[in-house]
């Protein structure tokens, strides 16, 4: 076998005229995908219990649309509230005085912990625990105070349960960001005169950015798949919508299908324009 | 007033852990003066700059800059620390340079050395640029104005690095081993603007390994070693008169060989991590 390569003249050889090997296996591997995917179209047309036209004329339904527009805004609510708080508890984790470093992690260790369904339910029953939430000096007297349940509403509860987990994975994230910039920046900063809070707002936060914002936007896609839970607490997102509609005609999975559309083409847009946003700040701007 | 020491440094003690970084050490740097601090690696000259601009807190000993006391004061009887916006402007009537120069990533050029006058000082935005434009000017990058830092090279933003601190018109510019993170030909360009400061009648302290500009550049040279300031005077009785066995031992590391020692700058780098 060895004495082949010698009999080929040097000068004959010419890699370009090389023939792309055979690969079987990519054969195999490709012809097993084409009858998976002609397997399933033909299981999506020909099963009649997907009922593509009660899709069709559900899509665009008012109150699906309402829905969405629910979720769209408490997710935008819930990233907002959580980005701030996670701020905040970053800054707390990085401040070095201890009492507060412990609190903040603490926090975060407690409430990545739980998961938000449970969280969800919890606050929507606050009002068991707590009957009234007053307003007073701690131990003290108390000046007013509010009957939980009336203050505590499905969207009130979705807000605390969702902000609060939101604000754990936030305050991560930022803390990763501001470690990843250099000290020399922070040094600069003082040197130059800075006080602590001008430093980090002025110089460290837009820094981190570059570190934080991939991550964001994929927290921003999870919130707003997550925000589905609150359907548990009836409140009317695109999901408690859908099942609204489907309690009283009966059409579950048409009204599911309507459901994963409209998550696919929002989630969709969202990756491309996280794609966009690493782009822009993924790459070393250093 | 003119006898106060611009920079008055007495008996100051730091400690990293274990390991005592600054073991007493005092120092006057009067009005116009400059004086050049060199010595091994460890020495404990970077951390007396950084001590001295707060950077570091210290252990002990006290600090004056024009008679005040500095990161501390007088409250009832008793010394406490200042807050930290009071540290914060005392922080700002001094200039420091840095090794790794540490020019704002995220600002251009021009915004580097504007924002500190605008932010700290409470210049006017068209007045600080005013100012901003001369100073780059004068370290010869007038026209990279709106240049990001990371465009420019390690002299380049060095001299940026410079402008910079110079904004704030401080009383004192600290210079820690600004050329040591420099390729060897970019180190002239650097020093020729420090020179070109110290004839100007700046008040300056330069941590350097250069033993020829430190001779050249100062009026007092100090040698440090294990945290002390071992000897002190002028560029000739230190470089042609050691007293101390110390120091001609450490001169003569530097007569033997050329004076950019890749391995020495590493060390140091290292321990200022």
């Amino acid at each position: 076998m060895s004495v082949a390569p010698q009999a080929v003249a040097p000068r004959t050889v010419d890699v370009a005229a090389a023939r792309p090997r055979v690969r079987p296996l990519r054969w195999v591997a490709g012809a097993v995908l084409l009858v998976l995917v002609a397997q399933f179209a033909w299981f999506l047309v020909t099963n009649e219990r997907f009922e593509w036209p009660v899709v069709g004329t559900y899509l665009l339904d008012p109150n699906i649309l309402r829905g969405l527009g629910m979720t769209l805004l408490l997710t935008v609510i819930v990233m907002l509230l959580g980005s701030v708080f996670g701020v905040l508890l970053a800054a707390g984790r990085l401040s070095g005085f201890r009492p507060v470093v412990w609190a903040c992690a603490v926090y975060v260790t407690v409430f990545r912990s739980i998961p938000p369904l449970v969280q969800l339910i919890f606050w929507f029953n606050l009002g068991y625990l707590l009957p009234r939430i007053p307003l007073g000096v701690p131990f003290g007297p108390t000046f007013v105070s509010w009957p939980t349940n009336s203050v505590i509403s499905s969207l009130t509860a979705a807000i605390i349960g969702l902000t609060l987990h939101e604000a754990a994975y936030m305050a991560e994230i930022v803390r990763a960001g501001v470690l990843s910039v250099d000290g020399g920046q922070r040094d600069a900063a003082r040197a130059m005169g800075f006080t602590a809070a001008q430093s980090f707002v002025k110089v460290v936060l837009p820094q981190a950015m570059r570190v934080i914002i991939p991550p964001t936007g994929g927290q921003f896609i999870s919130v707003l798949k997550g925000t589905s839970l609150v359907s548990v607490i009836a409140l009317s997102d695109l999901l408690y919508s859908a099942q609204v509609i489907y309690n009283r005609t009966y059409e579950i999975v048409p009204l599911l299908i309507v459901v994963c559309a409209w998550y696919l083409a929002v989630v969709t847009a969202l990756s491309l324009g996280q794609r966009r946003l690493e782009q822009h700040f993924g790459k070393g701007q250093r | 007033m003119s006898d106060t020491p611009v920079l008055r440094i007495r008996d100051v003690r730091k400690r990293f852990g274990d390991h005592l970084a600054l073991d007493g050490v005092s120092l006057d740097v009067h009005e116009g003066e400059v004086v050049t601090v060199i010595g091994p690696s460890g020495s404990g000259k970077s951390t007396l700059a950084r001590c001295v601009h707060q950077l570091e807190g210290i252990d002990g000993g006290a600090m004056y800059l024009d008679g005040e006391l500095l990161g501390y004061e007088m409250h009832r009887g008793h010394l406490r620390p200042l807050p930290d916006r009071r540290v914060a402007a005392q922080r700002g009537r001094m200039g420091m340079v840095f090794q790794q120069f540490n020019l704002f990533a995220h600002w251009s050029v021009l915004r580097n050395v504007v924002e500190a006058q605008v932010l700290v000082h409470g210049r006017r935005p068209e007045e600080a640029r005013g100012e901003a434009l001369r100073l780059l000017e004068r370290v010869g990058l007038a026209g990279k104005a709106d240049a990001h830092p990371r465009m420019l090279s390690g002299g380049q933003q060095q001299r940026v690095a410079i402008a910079r601190a110079l904004a704030t018109n401080p009383r004192i510019m600290l210079f820690d081993e600004p050329t040591s993170a420099l390729d060897p030909e970019l180190v002239d360009e650097v020093l020729s603007v420090v020179l070109d400061l110290a004839r100007g009648g700046m008040t300056m302290i330069i941590v350097t390994h250069e033993m020829s500009f430190a001779r050249e550049v100062a009026d007092r040279c100090v040698f440090m070693e294990n945290g002390q300031i071992i000897e002190t005077g002028t560029p000739e009785e230190i470089f042609d008169n050691p007293a101390s066995p110390r120091l001609r031992a450490f001169l003569s590391r530097f007569s033997g060989r050329a004076a950019h020692t890749p391995d020495e700058r590493e060390l140091e780098e290292e321990s200022t991590f």
